[in-house]
């Protein structure tokens, strides 16, 4: 008797993993979102309380660095001051120099902000989880920014709550080009490097074309997820790939992909692809 | 009541699980709390609680992640059987029992998982050193772990009734 039910057991068992396991996709989809959506909610109290006390901590903490900081802040605005001086001035130059170029007037950039509810609870992917879904506006492929630049795109998406693949995965990729250039690439993620810091690679750039360190590294707006124009790192190394036939660069990303709170996904008005970019892209192609 | 409570306890545990950091040291391993309580039933429950609790665990972690559904079923279902097998030949409520069967569960399971994965090709850029780091965290956290899911997961049986009522 007891080695029958032990029979059944496993056969019941066996049965109910292979029925999973097998699930279409469609399926298996909808039974992911409805789990995550009805944790969602949990999911943000405790990510909130935890992060309230890791606040709390760190305000107390900061208590005596007040002055310093102050002082740094007044610095730093001072610059920032100067800045938007400069910029007043390029914007206008920039806004005459594509009315000379004929170019397409750039829509304005909706964004969606989100708070970030919890990481791949796996470990084995790059990614985190937002508290907006496609009832706020989100849907699947949206790039995702932070106010230094960008973080990744997102890939799976419920009415309330959205995946975000980060720029660092390694399967993450973002078509993109040095802003001083104009040389086009492809960011790829690395996971991290020994040190711990997170590294992307750009790959497949023209090798005649110099590259700088230091050099920014821009989103290009081709590949029709992320919009022109979204600064993603800087350069940190450059050299030359295993064949010879392009060069390749190390990226460290502007956005602390680390300490991720609050972001936004990206709302763009029609992908606009720049004619100009197509243009260039051919002629660097074609280029001895 | 204690089919409610391993419920309860799978999905504050999956919540849990994907609050907390994880370190570049132990490959990113996560915490396994999930595997905790599983392994908890495994040891402490009779059969029908430890499958049912592989599977629920198994597919909150899949549902919280990027796993393809099934996948950390079918690899909690095989350590907590494992464990099952083994735990009338060990000390059940010693702290030393629970600590290496947590860590030696949570790297037979990051184990599987791995080879589940790389063998779907699922997971992308998955060198086996890192594959290897990432067993070696596991079975460290595990280790660490295990030990205090058990003792909550014991009080809270003790609370409720579940132990006397089961005995």
């Amino acid at each position: 008797m007891m080695r029958e039910r032990s029979v059944v057991v496993w056969v019941v068992l066996a049965a109910v993993l292979l029925t999973v396991l097998n699930l279409p996709e469609s399926v298996s989809h909808r039974i992911k979102s409805v789990l995550r959506e009805g944790l969602a909610p949990l999911q943000q109290l405790v990510t909130g309380v935890t992060r309230k006390f890791s606040e709390s901590a760190r305000s107390i903490r900061g208590i005596g660095d007040l002055a310093e900081q102050n002082r740094l802040m007044a610095a730093e605005l001072f610059h920032l001051r100067n800045e938007v001086r400069d910029l007043k001035t390029l914007a206008e130059e920039n806004l005459e120099l594509r009315r000379q170029l004929d170019f397409s007037r750039r829509s304005p950039r909706n964004l969606v902000a989100g708070e970030v509810i919890a990481r791949d609870i796996s470990g084995w992917w790059h990614t985190i989880r937002l508290n907006r879904g496609t009832g706020d506006g989100v849907v699947a492929d949206m790039a995702v920014v932070t106010l230094d630049g960008l973080v990744g795109k997102t890939i799976h998406v419920s009415s309330r709550t959205a995946d975000v693949l980060l720029i660092s995965d390694p399967s993450s990729r973002v078509s993109a080009r040095i802003a001083r250039t104009g040389s086009f690439g492809v960011v790829t993620g690395t996971g991290e490097t020994g040190a711990g810091r997170v590294l992307c690679v750009m790959q497949f750039m023209n090798k005649n074309v110099p590259i700088l360190e230091g050099d920014e590294v821009v989103t290009s707006g081709l590949g029709g997820v992320f919009p022109k124009g979204l600064l993603i790192g800087y350069v940190e190394k450059v050299y030359r790939d295993e064949t010879g036939l392009f060069q390749r660069a190390d990226v460290v990303p502007r956005a602390d992909l680390g300490l991720l709170t609050y972001v936004f996904a990206v709302v763009e008005e029609g992908h606009e692809i720049d004619e100009y970019l197509r243009r260039k892209q051919f002629e660097e192609a074609v280029r001895p | 009541m204690t089919a409610l409570t391993m419920l309860f306890t799978l999905v504050c545990g999956a919540v849990l699980q994907a609050v907390l950091p994880t370190w570049r040291w132990f490959g990113h391993a996560n915490v396994p709390i999930l595997l905790g309580i599983v392994l908890y039933y495994a040891v402490t429950h009779p059969r029908g609680m430890l499958l049912g609790a592989a599977v629920i665990g198994g597919l909150l972690q899949d549902a919280l992640g990027m796993i393809p559904l099934g996948y950390s079923s079918f690899c909690f279902c095989v350590v907590a059987l494992s464990a099952a097998r083994f735990k009338d030949i060990v000390f059940e409520h010693e702290v030393i029992t629970h600590m290496l069967f947590g860590a030696l569960a949570a790297g037979l399971s990051t184990l599987l998982l791995y080879l589940l994965l790389i063998g779907a090709g699922v997971v992308v850029g998955a060198r086996p050193g890192w594959g290897a780091l990432k067993v070696i965290g596991s079975v460290i956290l595990g280790g660490v772990v295990s030990p205090f899911v058990f003792e909550a997961m014991g009080a809270l049986d003790r609370m409720l009734g579940n132990v006397e009522a089961r005995e």
